[in-house]
């Protein structure tokens, strides 16, 4: 048995009895067993999931209709809320909090019966990209243990690479599912903004935050967008999809599409096996059968500055409700008054976000937010109208995922702006609601690089199809675990 | 010269629901914490999912204010750290990006003078927080958060109110607009709360907050008046700051804001979108709106009630109801009066008009048999509070109380021969002041429960005089 | 550029202590020099991008009770209430 297998492999074999639903999920156990001591991919697991192994495979046995995931172990970064365990955006602050309701997208999983295998480690409140702004310890990356797996969703990248589980949800602010994706050598998903309920993600930018798949194969994250796409009651920014399949004609090939490379992306800053492996990728593209055009984009510069200008100041505003008095963790109020007491209570949050916290109560202040705050918006909505236009022309937008290889643990985490920049490629699809997804591509010195891709708003389907074709072009070299 | 503005805030207490989620929007008589949801406590996760129709009733308010309502509606967060505030940020609405809000610059006639509506804004309100303890030091404080999320329209004016009875007449024509617009129940406690910033002749604007009446605020700002003039008088400059109302000394005291610390750091809400209001969606508000208390006096008045009848039924949503459904041309004037001079006064709370049994077919059988003369209108006054007590048929109430008329001229004779013998003065009086007559009627009436009929006892007095 | 008294006193209106002054300040301050690159942008729209909904798509106004004792699985004092410090 091949704990390696996609999701639809997963499927074929369960249903042909090649294995049952609980050796594999044991097997999924004892992988973590053997090695997440060490990968640090999880906070909290549940308890119950060789009993929910026994019982679905008992309703096969019975040839009971069961959910289309059957049994499939998944993760789901711990800042989604799945009922009755506890929710903790690894930070202190939630060290204690248990949600009392299913995020939608955790409702929907449930109903197509997967199997919740645990939650994922993430940077605190997913402000990072790396893991080592977790409060509960950095994960590592499984291609080589001294890296970082990349982040804010390092942990699901990680449990989908070191095959402790099938597929996991992440969430992607400004490439949160993306980075780690490219950094683990998985398919990292960033969905048109709207087109995946929010509803129990626990909010970070509400303004410009996904949550996406994190899968082995394209094909993967078509069948898990299948699931949880569509419009949700409640999440009024949720948008009707209209039940798009996202399979079908995933190998429609991309003959006669034109493909613009951002050509910012490929300049100063980015490493040289990166931008390599980018131009390899734009060759594939050429040898489909697609045309490649340079474009470049007058915003652009402007643009990490704009997003971390934006999400400080929701983050601020989004955090504010962590004053520990409805839940939270145990620090009695006696001889405290109500301010001293709620600024003793959010030292508790690590220092990434307490920074962020400053940032977010400085930029939109009265006196400052003509200079950053509403100025972010307005690079915003610029570069929008820029990228609406450029694809008036073409179909998709390549540049590589991640400007550089992944680094070693503590190399970048005391330089700011250094980590800043990092985000400079994934920024623009959340900062113009686009959809972007990262596609495993080279492995150079043992360390994965991704490439992305970007379309326009619900062109999510021809994205997918694109980045089928860009990885059928290549095969990979398995994990070295 | 004063000048007066006002903040008025006044919750939707008529909706389903609360402004983001499915708890009840009317919270009283809830265990404490028993109308809570993810949403409306703000858990991690939760997302607002805005009540549509609170924004159609906060409209037709708009329209009733005689606003510009926008074809576009945007939401705000308003932050700020209070135990009351579960999410530590309010949803409201502000019209820094263009005018976004529900309404704006409306009018509305008060006394003649014209008073400008600056803005009408859709939020959230707070949690209430529930003091214990004597001493400042065991003070505790404990929060309620059923009435978190309930829907709360904000109407300011601009400053163009001169005095307090200004101020009075405006927000007794509001609570009527209010009741009759069928968006909130007025008299329910906490359900209309106003703060108001004053400045007179030579001084700076004050604000004042933390008023929870109507009749409170009237207090505050004859307090705040009284207080600056005589600063003024003084010579003692005003300073521009927030005062709050102490309920318990009926003083205003400064609230002592510190520079910098009311920087509620505006912006856009993203979980809501902006939200697009067609016109069909406006116009079927409009014809939806319920018709306005002037007009309805108006078109009292073309059925001949007399103008204070009309104006007093008119206000009173509850009565007009039952005055439309039970009228028609030949009954209105016997229908507004039995309405205005008995029945209001047998239900002038929340309280009865819930318990009343009454229906409009009550009103209509009543000034029928006032009509036909099967009973007085004495004994309708009677009848009407059996009816409002008891609901029976008016026939019925009127066969077991004996209301009927005595209208037999052999049974009035006897009556009438026994008040000659009784009162054998006033019977000579009538010789030289037919006046005197009268009492004589009275005597019948007190000795029949008012059931005789009036115009047949007066015939056989005179019959009996002459 | 921003002072460190600035910084200091907008942790202080977001409600957080602070005592390691080298980890928050010294790079907050460096993340609002990187910001100040947006002096440089040109925009002039004063227009912002935002997602529309029609009223007609609004949620319709019904009571459900939530269905669990939500205040049992919060902090909770007297059993029904929340508590909250003094408020001075
Ligand atoms: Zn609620």
């Amino acid at each position: 048995m091949n704990l390696g297998i996609s999701a639809l492999r997963y499927v074929e074999e369960v249903k042909n009895g090649s294995f049952t639903i609980e050796e594999f999920i044991s097997k999924t156990v004892e992988q973590i067993k053997k090695h997440d001591g060490k990968l640090h991919a999880y906070l909290s697991f549940d308890d119950h999931v060789i009993e929910q192994a026994r019982n679905l495979d008992r309703k096969i046995a019975n040839k009971e209709k069961i959910g289309s995931c059957f049994g499939m172990p998944i993760s789901i970064k711990d800042n989604i809320c799945v009922k009755g365990g506890k929710t903790t955006c690894a930070s202190k602050m939630l060290e204690n909090f248990v949600a009392p309701y299913d995020a939608t997208v955790v409702l929907k999983l449930k109903s197509e019966d997967v199997i919740i295998i645990g939650k994922t480690n993430l940077d605190e409140f997913a402000m990072g990209i790396s893991t080592e702004f977790s409060a509960y310890g950095t994960s590592h990356n499984p291609w080589n243990t001294d890296y970082v797996p990349g982040g804010s969703s390092g942990g699901s990248a990680v449990s989908v690479s070191a095959f402790e589980c099938i597929a996991s949800l992440g969430s992607d602010t400004g490439g949160s599912v993306r980075n780690p994706a490219s950094f683990c050598s998985v398919v990292g998903f960033k969905p048109t903004y709207g087109l995946i309920s929010r509803y129990g993600l626990i909010s970070y930018a509400n303004s410009i935050e996904q949550i996406g798949p994190l899968t082995r194969t394209v094909e993967d994250t078509a069948f898990f967008l299948n699931i949880i796409s569509g419009f949700d009651p409640n999440d009024d920014t949720t948008i009707d999809n209209k039940n798009e399949d996202y399979l079908s004609n995933i190998d429609a090939g991309v003959e006669g599409k034109k493909i613009g490379i951002i050509k910012e992306m490929v300049g100063q800053g980015t490493d040289k096996e990166v931008v390599s492996a980018t131009n390899n990728a734009i060759k594939k593209f050429e040898e489909l059968g697609a045309k490649i055009e340079e474009i470049s984009l007058d915003m652009i510069d402007y643009s990490v500055a704009s997003y971390y200008t934006i999400t400080s100041t929701e983050a601020g505003s989004n955090l504010a409700r962590y004053d520990n008095l409805r839940y939270g963790y145990d620090f009695p109020l006696e001889g405290y008054e109500f301010n001293s007491y709620i600024s003793k209570a959010r030292k508790n949050f690590g220092p990434e976000v307490t920074r962020r916290m400053i940032l977010g109560g400085f930029v939109p202040s009265a006196g400052y937010a003509g200079k950053y705050f509403l100025k972010a918006l307005k690079v915003k909505k610029k570069l929008t109208d820029e990228i609406n236009e450029a694809f008036k022309k073409i179909d998709f937008l390549i540049a590589p995922t991640v400007p550089v290889l992944p680094f070693k643990i503590g190399e970048k985490i005391d330089d700011p702006v250094a980590l800043f920049l990092l985000d400079f490629n994934t920024v623009i699809a959340n900062l113009t609601g686009k959809p972007a997804i990262s596609v495993p591509f080279e492995i150079s010195n043992g360390l994965p690089i991704g490439i992305q891709l970007i379309a326009n708003s619900m062109q999510d389907k021809p994205l997918l199809q694109a980045a089928y074709a860009l990885q059928n072009t290549v095969k990979l070299p398995e994990v070295p675990i | 010269m004063t000048k007066i503005g006002l903040e008025i805030h006044c919750q939707l207490t008529n909706l389903e629901s609360k402004l983001f989620c499915s708890c009840k929007a009317n919270y009283r008589g809830f265990e404490p914490n028993a109308n809570i949801c993810p949403v409306c406590i703000g858990l991690p996760g939760s997302l607002p999912r805005l009540n549509k129709k609170a924004v159609e009733k906060a409209t037709m308010i708009a329209m009733s204010l005689n606003c510009n309502t926008p074809d576009k509606l945007a939401f705000f967060r308003k932050n700020y750290f209070y135990p009351d505030l579960p999410k530590n940020f309010q949803i409201t609405q502000l019209n820094v990006y263009g005018e976004h809000s529900i309404g704006q610059n409306g009018t509305i006639l008060v006394d003649d003078k014209e008073i400008r509506i600056r803005r009408i804004q859709l939020e959230e309100d707070p949690g209430r927080l529930i003091y214990e303890g004597i001493s400042e030091k065991t003070q505790i404080t404990l929060v309620d958060y059923n009435r978190a999320g309930t829907p709360l329209v904000e109407i300011v004016t601009e400053p163009d109110f001169e005095n307090e009875r200004q101020v009075r007449l405006f927000l007794n024509i509001l609570s009527d607009l209010l009741d009759n617009l069928d968006v909130s129940n007025p008299s329910l406690e906490g359900a209309m709360r106003a703060d108001g910033n004053i400045s007179i002749e030579g001084g700076n604007k004050v604000e004042i907050k933390n008023v929870n009446s109507f009749h409170d605020l009237e207090k505050a700002l004859h307090f705040e008046i009284t207080r600056q003039e005589s600063l003024i008088s003084r010579d003692i400059p005003i300073e521009q700051e927030t005062r709050h109302w102490d309920d318990k000394r009926k003083i205003t005291v400064s609230a002592r804001i510190k520079e910098g610390e009311e920087d509620y750091r505006y912006f856009l809400e993203g979980d809501i979108p902006w939200i697009t209001i067609d016109s069909q969606t406006l116009n079927k508000l409009k014809a939806d709106m319920p018709e306005s208390i002037s007009s309805k006096k108006e078109r009292y008045i073309t059925k001949q009630i007399p103008a204070q009848v009309a104006e007093v039924l008119s206000s009173d949503k509850f009565c007009s109801d039952l005055f439309e459904l039970a009228h028609n041309e030949s009954n209105a004037i016997v229908i507004a009066n039995l309405i205005t001079t008995d029945l209001m006064g047998l239900v002038d709370t929340d309280e009865k008009r819930e318990k009343s049994k009454l229906t409009h077919q009550h009103l209509t059988d009543l000034a029928n048999s006032i009509e036909t003369k099967e009973i007085t209108r004495t004994s309708a006054k009677t009848a009407l509070q059996e009816c409002v007590a008891t609901g029976l048929p008016v026939s019925e109430i009127i066969s077991t109380l004996d209301l009927g008329h005595i209208s037999d001229e052999s049974e009035l004779n006897k009556i009438i021969d026994e008040i000659f013998i009784q009162e054998p003065n006033t019977v000579e009086q009538t010789k030289t002041n037919p006046e005197t007559i009268n009492y004589l009627i009275g005597k019948v009436m007190e000795k029949t429960k008012g059931k005789a009929d009036p115009t047949l006892t007066l015939n056989i007095i005179n019959k009996k005089l002459s | 550029m921003v002072s460190k008294e600035e910084i200091e006193n907008v942790a202080k209106l977001m409600r957080i202590e602070l005592d390691d002054h080298i980890v928050h300040v010294d790079r907050v301050q460096k993340m609002i020099e990187y910001f100040d690159i947006l002096d440089k942008a040109s925009v002039e729209s004063e227009e912002f991008d935002v997602q529309e909904k029609s009223i007609t798509k609004l949620r319709e106004d019904k009571y459900i009770p939530y269905d669990e004792k939500l205040i049992e699985a919060l902090k909770n004092y007297k059993e029904n209430y929340v508590r909250a410090p003094k408020m001075v």
